[in-house]
């Protein structure tokens, strides 16, 4: 744009309107993202090596006793531990339910994927605690499950406060995201090749495994490692449905700052837990990586 | 792709149900007659929603987030917009850069990003106070959806129209309000939407960001739920979930759903 | 190797009928191509030959075999995609190696297969490759190693040049015959290329609206059209309407506006006619015992040949084309004639 703006300012003999350099259109954005997003976070990786006096967040003097506090108790450990594990389980079964969503949705013909796809994108826009809230309804003591296994079994779940309840209402929270990272990769397979498949003595079964699973493979690495994040991240499902029985790092990191009002060990902490899920996502994506060698071929 | 047969159409079912079912049981709930949450409803009554909106803490979090919300949905359409306009078009070796630092406040956890601007906040003394600092987090937030949606949609447009209009004599500003933006309305409109609920919803920072009084409605309806377990916040969840839907159907009528691309590209 | 047989094939979608009960016969070892515009039901019936659809009405056999409801997996036919459909995320030599795996040979016999036909197909050295790390004839290539390593009773190939710039199409054209033959498989190949149908084909089966116009050698096709649709669709015509008003020494004795001629044709006198003769046919001058004069409307010079448009009696127009060495000028008075032979009568009925 700006070269044609030249050329014709110039032949046409006008004076040309005020010309704004268009760096000004990134400006706003880059010093916003500048100063309230990279150094915050740089803030915090300070914070973290400063010293908690007794009274008053932190003390601008150097010190390691924080990362010695994070990485030495043992109840931190457990705590992570814990946050993997779930975090890690509600991956699993995210794309276990994720996945044949996305198939169908790819399969279907385009007026009834658009219908398909505002149904599958409801639940994104109701608020994390709107759902949180609504598990509770349905897990409670007196919850709709519970009086289905009441009638059936005779007995009822305690389903609240433990950790199965979490992972209910986490891998309902990330289904619509993990479903949607696969089926964009689903949709880039040519429909030809299952055809061909077929053709060379292919069963349906084996076309897909042998053709569809491995081409789809970039939407299951997309779509796993967001949920990884999302889930070792969550806050809000954790302390509804874990209702104080059951502790995550992210509650242990909130609590440290806001409760225990220790920034440089909330900081500390939270390197650690965040550094350790960057170290958890590196591994697992080279692992990923000899499944998906042909796409660096 | 060939058909999928009877068995993935009933496993695509009841995950469909598992979906949408605990929204609707919440909105259910909301019109129960009766005292408690109870099941199955005892009778239908929107005493609820009446109760809700003269209990004040509810009314002054859901005025309060949807100022927020206007605020933040302004300045990210702005910002989103011409960083798209930016990055699509002017930038070449940056570009990919870019789009990380622009897209990093999503990779990123929300909660982590809300960590670090409550330190940041305080230990800089600009502190927690009015609608600041929650405005500068939820933007952070926000933006991104709106850049995602304009620059999704400038990367397809065609700019022989632009240019006819410049042969034609129309000077650049001219170009873009008479030219490109009528062709974009539609994503920024979206963008824009998208930016709305995010703020409206928005939880893990407004979490760390709140100060006494300025309570967006999320924050205030966790605060309740800690405590109490009736269908006053079942239907405050109600109003809530309304809201995005009818949002959704009007980005849906303006750009189509799948215009809207969920990650990084 | 086997024949081909459909009978009574019909496949509908919706209310539109894409192939409407067809019956075709390839022969053992035969090319035949499917030729027609696009909508003419080809690529659906190939499909119903692959097993990639189901029809609802007729039935398919291979030799004696009746294949009509077997999935493709069981027909045993190998396919060449227009887009190849080479499997992305294996290299050449597992492309090539699949179907026999599918087929649970052993890692030996898979070795040597596959090695032979990528020999044959001039990919060796290439094995290790990614598809997109190909050029677009050397996927071409390894899409036919792969169709042709499993010994189908058929070889099916839907528009498989399609994508591929003329020259290399050209070269393509010539490879695929050569192989075909060599090989000796039956072969149904699609294409809506006139051209490319004409150097590849035993037999074209020409097609339009689902339903088979003519089945016949190019020559056959070319030069004895079975009604005025073929005629047009295959190269250029002329055509001169009249009346049979007899037959002698079997040929046909036609009046029209501007004459009566003689030509050859399948037609009971007294009917309606077209008479198709090719543009290359017509010759200026009086060597010919079919004779009508003109006016030379328009000539434009192609380079290896004149194309003239000559006005004639009754407002018949004809398009002649001739050599550059006889270069008449426009609004020049020509006589043009042709030889009853290059004549080809079509009932002006058949359409």
């Amino acid at each position: 744009m700006g070269g044609l703006q030249e050329t014709w300012a110039g032949r046409a003999g006008v004076s040309a309107p005020v010309r704004l350099p268009t760096w000004l259109l990134i400006a706003p954005t880059l010093v916003l993202l500048a100063v309230f997003f990279f150094v915050p976070y740089l803030n915090v990786l300070r914070m973290s090596f400063l010293v908690k006096p007794p009274v008053g967040p932190y003390l601008p003097e150097f010190t390691l006793t924080n990362y010695a506090r994070a990485l030495l108790d043992p109840f931190h450990w457990r705590v992570m531990y814990r946050t993997f594990w779930l975090a890690g389980l509600t991956t699993a079964l995210t794309l276990v339910i994720a996945y044949p969503l996305a198939y169908h949705l790819s399969c279907a013909p385009p007026r009834r994927r658009r219908w398909l796809l505002m149904l599958l994108l409801s639940p994104l826009l109701v608020s994390v605690v709107v759902r949180g809230f609504a598990w509770m309804i349905l897990l409670g003591r007196v919850g709709l499950v519970n009086l289905a296994v009441q009638r059936l079994a005779g007995h009822e779940l305690v389903l609240i406060g433990t950790p199965t309840a979490i992972v209910i209402g986490l891998v309902h929270v990330y289904v619509p995201f993990m479903a949607l990272a696969i089926a964009g990769a689903l949709q880039n397979i040519h429909p030809d090749l299952v055809q061909a498949a077929r053709s060379l003595g292919a069963t349906p079964w084996v076309a897909f495994w042998r053709v569809v699973w491995p081409l789809s493979l970039p939407g299951v690495q997309a779509g796993t490692l967001l949920v990884f994040v999302l889930a070792v991240s969550s806050y809000v499902i954790p302390i509804l449905l874990g209702a104080s029985n059951v502790l995550v790092m992210p509650m242990l990191i909130v609590q440290t700052l806001l409760d225990a009002f220790n920034w440089p060990l909330g900081s500390a902490l939270s390197m650690v837990f965040f550094g350790l899920t960057a170290a958890v996502i590196a591994l697992y994506l080279r692992l990923l990586a000899r499944a998906m060698r042909w796409t660096r071929a | 792709m060939t058909r999928p047969g009877l068995w993935l159409a009933l496993l695509v079912a009841a995950a469909y149900v598992f979906l949408v079912a605990p929204i609707v049981i919440v909105v259910l709930a909301a019109l129960n007659a009766g005292d408690y949450l109870a099941f199955p409803p005892q009778g239908l009554s929107l005493r609820w929603f009446v109760r809700a909106a003269q209990t004040e803490p509810f009314l002054r979090s859901f005025v309060f987030s949807l100022k927020l919300a206007a605020w933040v949905t302004l300045a990210s359409t702005v910002l989103g917009t011409a960083a798209a306009l930016y990055v699509v078009r002017h930038s070449r070796r940056f570009r990919d850069m870019l789009r990380l630092a622009i897209l990093a406040p999503l990779q990123l956890p929300a909660i982590l990003t809300g960590i670090a601007l409550l330190i940041f906040f305080l230990s800089t003394g600009m502190g927690t106070r009015g609608m600041r600092a929650l405005f500068i987090g939820h933007t952070l937030v926000s933006l991104p959806y709106v850049f995602l949606t304009v620059s999704a949609v400038l990367a397809g447009f065609d700019r022989s129209l632009e240019e006819a209009a410049r042969s034609l004599g129309a000077g650049p500003f001219t170009t873009f309000r008479r030219v490109t933006l009528p062709l974009i309305k539609g994503a920024v409109i979206a963008g824009a939407l998208f930016a709305f609920i995010t703020s409206f919803d928005q939880f893990p920072i407004s979490l760390l960001l709140v100060s006494v009084g300025n309570t967006p409605l999320p924050i205030q309806l966790f605060d309740y739920l800690r405590f109490s377990f009736d269908p006053a916040a079942a239907a405050v969840s109600t109003v809530s979930v309304l809201m995005s839907v009818a949002i959704v159907l009007v980005v849906d009528r303006l750009v189509g759903l799948q215009a809207v691309s969920w990650g990084p590209r | 190797m086997s024949s081909i047989t459909l009978r009574g094939l019909t496949k509908r979608f919706g209310s539109v009928a894409a192939v409407s009960s067809l019956d075709l016969e390839i022969r053992e070892g035969e090319l035949v191509t499917l030729l027609g515009p696009s909508g003419c039901g080809k690529t659906t019936t190939l499909r119903l030959i692959a097993g990639l659809e189901l029809p609802d009405a007729g039935e398919v056999l291979f030799g004696d075999r009746p294949v009509t409801r077997l999935p493709p997996e069981r027909r045993n036919v190998g396919i060449v995609f227009q887009s190849y459909a080479l499997f992305p995320h294996m290299t050449v030599w597992q492309n090539v190696a699949f179907g026999l795996e599918m087929r649970r040979e052993s890692p030996r016999v898979i070795r040597e297969r596959v090695g032979a036909i990528l020999e044959r197909v001039q990919l060796r050295g290439l094995e290790q490759r990614y598809p997109h790390q190909l050029s677009g004839g050397q996927q071409q290539r390894v899409a036919l190693a792969r169709a042709l390593v499993m010994n189908p009773a058929v070889l099916l190939l839907d528009e498989p040049l399609a994508n591929l710039d003329a020259k290399l199409r050209e070269d393509m054209r010539f490879y695929i015959r050569q192989l075909q033959r060599d090989v000796g498989i039956t072969a149904v190949y699609v294409t809506h290329d006139q051209a490319e149908a004409m150097v590849l084909a035993d037999r074209i089966a020409l097609m339009r609206d689902g339903c088979l116009q003519q089945i016949g050698s190019p020559e056959e096709i070319y030069r004895q059209p079975r009604n005025v649709w073929v005629a047009e669709f295959i190269g250029l015509s002329n055509f001169i309407p009249g009346t049979v008003a007899g037959s002698r020494d079997g040929q046909l004795v036609v009046r029209t506006a501007a004459g009566t001629f003689t030509c050859t044709g399948r037609v009971e006198v007294g009917r309606e006619v077209l008479i198709c003769v090719r543009p290359e046919a017509l010759h200026f001058g009086e060597s010919h015992p079919n004779r009508l004069r003109g006016t030379v409307r328009e000539r434009v010079f192609l380079g290896n040949l004149f194309d003239y448009r000559v006005e004639g009696p009754g407002g018949l127009h004809l398009r002649v084309q001739a050599d550059p060495s006889q270069a008449l000028p426009p609004g020049g008075n020509v006589t043009v004639s042709f030889d009853p032979s290059a004549a080809w009568a079509v009932d002006a009925g058949e359409v």
